[in-house]
């Protein structure tokens, strides 16, 4: 055991000097993140507000005036331009400079207050982004919600209306977009950084020829498989106390649970990267598939995560697949440790998922490593055992057409035999 | 030192035999973006707008179990009902409910009030998306309910209704918006293949034996981009046969205009990855450095899910320098809206700008480090 633990430790001595030598590759490991995490998170604005908005106002009234007053006073929407007509605002639209278009009809001043007919205005969202539309629409109809209730005030004496709703919002009071997508951009970006390093921790020493010297050493395979991960794992953990320091310090990001969960609940999420990575990392060829792969893998886990879409309004089949992502399950947790001081009993649930892909990850390099080091050893001996059989093939003797009728006659021999030429290789793989 | 022909075609065959010789790699440029594409078109369905409830009620009247009932009936909530503040605060921690409803006690006696009743509700204020689903159909709720007791006093009717109407007719299906937008996303991969191509080569030492060829720097360029983009592009087919007949996503623009498209954002992202590649010596920190710029800022900052907030001046102008802004409008304009080129002709200037600039970029730092 103590030997072991020696083999493995020299490992990670081994990819340690390995890093430190590359420099701008250290450097990069370590604050790069930090570097991309303030950006963005700098550059993150409120969601989906301030859309432009264009009204085409065929009324010219008082209320019509009032109600273009508060669309544009909402939050989520701004007045962008006045419209002569609906084409001309649909023009404008289809260059992209504005989100919606409001249509107030002639006669929509008096219809409001009259009391036999209601009043109408059309609006015309663009649904060439989903969210543009689901927000565009909802604010319009906020603005025609408050219109109603005043309306409702004014005709029956109750001011606001008989059912007031006041709004508090817990953990963010502002409701400030920002400690969400930054809390996805931090997962994210612990996610690419491992995942990328673990990718290429063998690929690498393939191209360069060096896995042939790890495999004369004494170095079990699980031992250097453990030894590479150890040092991936410390810098993902690095990375993330330090990314979350400077969410926590410089963007006022809450961190209201325990430091020490939270930190013990990355390694989980760090080991199952570290496990797809060693898996891409043996099958893939040389680094440029590897990064193929890993670039693919992340579009997918990205996707599944609940950052494109929520993860309720996925198709039901989704939901269940989707359950795979260790991203998904990652940004529960932390968002309800950092953000809404969850203790473990409220994230338990994700956490076992997480360990059960880290497991299955790592069960699954593992076998794939049983198979041996080298990409095409599974391939190789496919071949091989294909050819024994087509050699055995060969040797045995074809039964006779006509069974019980003397000894059965050996299959004629064919004028040539066209044999399975090798491909070649113009530069043979290292 | 003139550009030749000969010598850009010698590069470019040999560009051809180093992707046709990986038939895996070929594969992995040619079909990843179509597969990768499938993969993530699953997940749009329709948006169900559903809003998961607390509800505590402490008025126990009639008139607050009606307002309970009518909203556990309404298909837009699903309610669980509570006894106290910490229940709500549990459930909200545990991210079970979207939001909570506190119903005060004398809700039923005030309603009618001069005053009228008010209601609290207690948002998930995390997850900003579904807290404003959540006041958007609790205010239009709480209006349709007043309504409906001011019914007894004087309005019959409701006194504004909106119409909403989807310009371009996508329905509520976001597969729509969502798929011509993620296509800019998959067509990253084949341009960080071409940037680890020429590390490779600077890494396996075979740029040496390049160098001393007659092949000048820029054929050797243009080689391996004209081999690389013409890979990626017949990759486009899958990508349009998977986007519009298998996910039925209509194409209502200029093909033509598509596939240019298509190739500018190829050339601008393998400017891009070129000019990274130049920058470092190993393969791997290339990739770190592409996967840095490619991936993360591709989903946050080109204005895939939120729009581009335009008053923002640092983000707006970050944002159209990446090369994946100007290709998710371009692609929804041109999938969705239709539009002609007259109609995105700022988007395709800038997207051929920032080509042409990283095109320079990547092409000035090479000849400096080769010769």
């Amino acid at each position: 055991m103590k030997d072991v633990l020696h083999r493995i430790w020299s490992v990670v001595v081994k990819e340690f000097l390995q890093l430190s030598r590359d420099k701008v590759l250290m450097g990069f490991v370590i604050l790069a993140p930090l570097l991309e995490l303030a950006l963005m998170a700098n550059m993150v604005g409120d969601g989906a507000g301030n859309l432009p908005l264009a009204v085409v106002d065929k009324d010219l009234s008082r209320a019509s005036r009032e109600l273009v007053a508060m669309l544009d006073r909402s939050d989520d929407l701004r007045l962008e331009m006045y419209a002569e007509n609906v084409d001309q605002a649909r023009q404008s639209m289809q260059q992209g400079k504005v989100a919606a278009i409001v249509v107030v009809p002639p006669g929509y001043g008096e219809y409001l207050t009259d009391h036999r007919q209601g009043a109408e205005v059309q609006v015309i969202v663009d649904d060439s982004n989903y969210v543009v539309a689901i927000v565009a629409e909802s604010s319009v109809e906020n603005v025609a919600a408050e219109i109603i209730q005043d309306l409702t005030a004014r005709t029956t004496n109750i001011s606001g209306g008989p059912v007031k709703m006041s709004f508090v919002a817990r953990f963010n009071a502002a409701l400030d977009d920002r400690p969400r997508s930054i809390t996805a951009m931090l997962g994210l970006i612990v996610y690419q950084v491992t995942l990328i390093i673990a990718a290429q921790s063998f690929t690498r020493e393939r191209e360069r020829g060096t896995l042939e010297q790890l495999r004369i050493t004494p170095l079990g395979r699980v031992e250097l498989i453990v030894g590479k991960a150890i040092p991936t794992l410390v810098i993902g953990l690095v990375d993330s106390l330090l990314m979350i320091g400077l969410i926590a310090l410089w963007f006022e990001v809450p961190v209201r649970g325990s430091l020490p969960l939270l930190l013990s609940l990355f390694v989980p999420f760090i080991l199952a990267q570290i496990g797809w990575g060693t898996l891409i990392s043996l099958v893939s060829h040389n680094q440029q598939q590897a990064v193929l792969f890993v670039f693919a893998l992340a579009m997918l886990e990205v996707a599944c995560s609940g950052i494109i879409v929520p993860a309720a309004d996925m198709p039901k089949m989704m939901q269940v697949v989707s359950q795979v992502s260790s991203v998904q399950h990652f940004l529960v947790i932390l968002r309800g440790v950092m953000l809404r001081g969850a203790g473990f009993s409220s994230v338990w649930v994700p956490s076992l998922a997480l360990t059960g892909i880290a497991l299955a990850a790592a069960t699954i390099a593992w076998l794939r490593l049983r198979a041996g080091l080298d990409t095409d050893s599974l391939r190789q001996r496919l071949r091989a055992a294909w050819q024994r059989h087509q050699k055995q093939v060969r040797r045995k003797p074809t039964p006779s057409a006509r069974p019980g009728r003397g000894k059965p006659r050996l299959a004629p021999q064919p004028v040539y035999v066209a044999r399975q030429v090798p491909r070649r290789r113009n530069h043979p793989r290292p | 030192m003139r550009f030749r022909l000969r010598r850009f075609i010698s590069v470019l065959v040999k560009e051809y035999r180093h992707i046709l010789r990986e038939p895996r790699t070929l594969w992995m440029i040619f079909l990843s973006p179509a597969f990768v594409l499938v993969a993530l078109s699953f997940l749009f369905a329709s948006g169900s707008g559903h809003v998961d409830l607390a509800v505590w009620d402490h008025d126990r009247t009639p008139l607050s179990r009606e307002f309970t009932s009518n909203l556990d009936s309404n298909v837009d909530f699903s309610v669980t009902y509570v006894d106290s503040y910490k229940e709500i605060d549990d459930l909200l921690v545990d991210q079970k409910v979207d939001a909570a409803v506190v119903i005060p006690s004398g809700f039923g006696d005030t309603v009618r009030d001069t005053e009228g009743a008010s209601v609290q509700v207690i948002l998930d204020g995390i997850d900003t998306f579904a807290a404003g689903q959540a006041t958007g159909s609790l205010l239009g709720y709480a209006s349709t309910f007043g309504l409906k007791l001011s019914r007894q006093f004087a309005l019959p009717f409701p006194p504004l209704q909106v119409y909403s109407q989807h310009a371009y007719s996508t329905g509520t299906d976001r597969s729509d918006s969502m798929i011509p937008g993620l296509i800019p996303l998959v067509f990253s991969l084949p341009a960080m293949a071409a940037a680890l191509a020429l590390t490779r080569e600077r890494e396996t030492k075979t740029l040496e034996s390049l160098v001393v060829t007659p092949v000048r720097p820029l054929e050797y360029l243009a080689g391996k981009l004209v081999a690389y983009v013409s890979t990626a592009l017949v990759g486009l087919l899958p990508v349009w046969l998977v986007a519009t007949v298998v996910f039925g996503v209509p194409f209502r623009g200029n093909p033509v205009l598509f596939i240019a498209a298509t190739a500018a954002f190829l050339l601008a992202n393998m400017g891009m990855a070129i000019f990274i590649g130049n920058l470092v010596r190993s393969q791997q920190t290339a990739t770190v450095i592409a996967l840095f710029v490619f991936f993360v800022p591709g989903f946050f900052l080109a204005g895939l899910i939120d729009p581009i907030d335009t008053t923002n001046v640092m983000s707006t102008g970050i944002s159209h320098l990446l090369p994946v802004t100007h290709f998710v409008a371009i692609c929804r304009a041109i999938f969705v809206k239709g539009a002609a080129i007259s109609e995105i002709w700022t988007s395709v200037v800038g997207l051929l700008g920032i080509a042409a600039v990283w095109m320079g970029l990547g092409a000035l730092t090479f000849k400096k480090r080769t010769s």
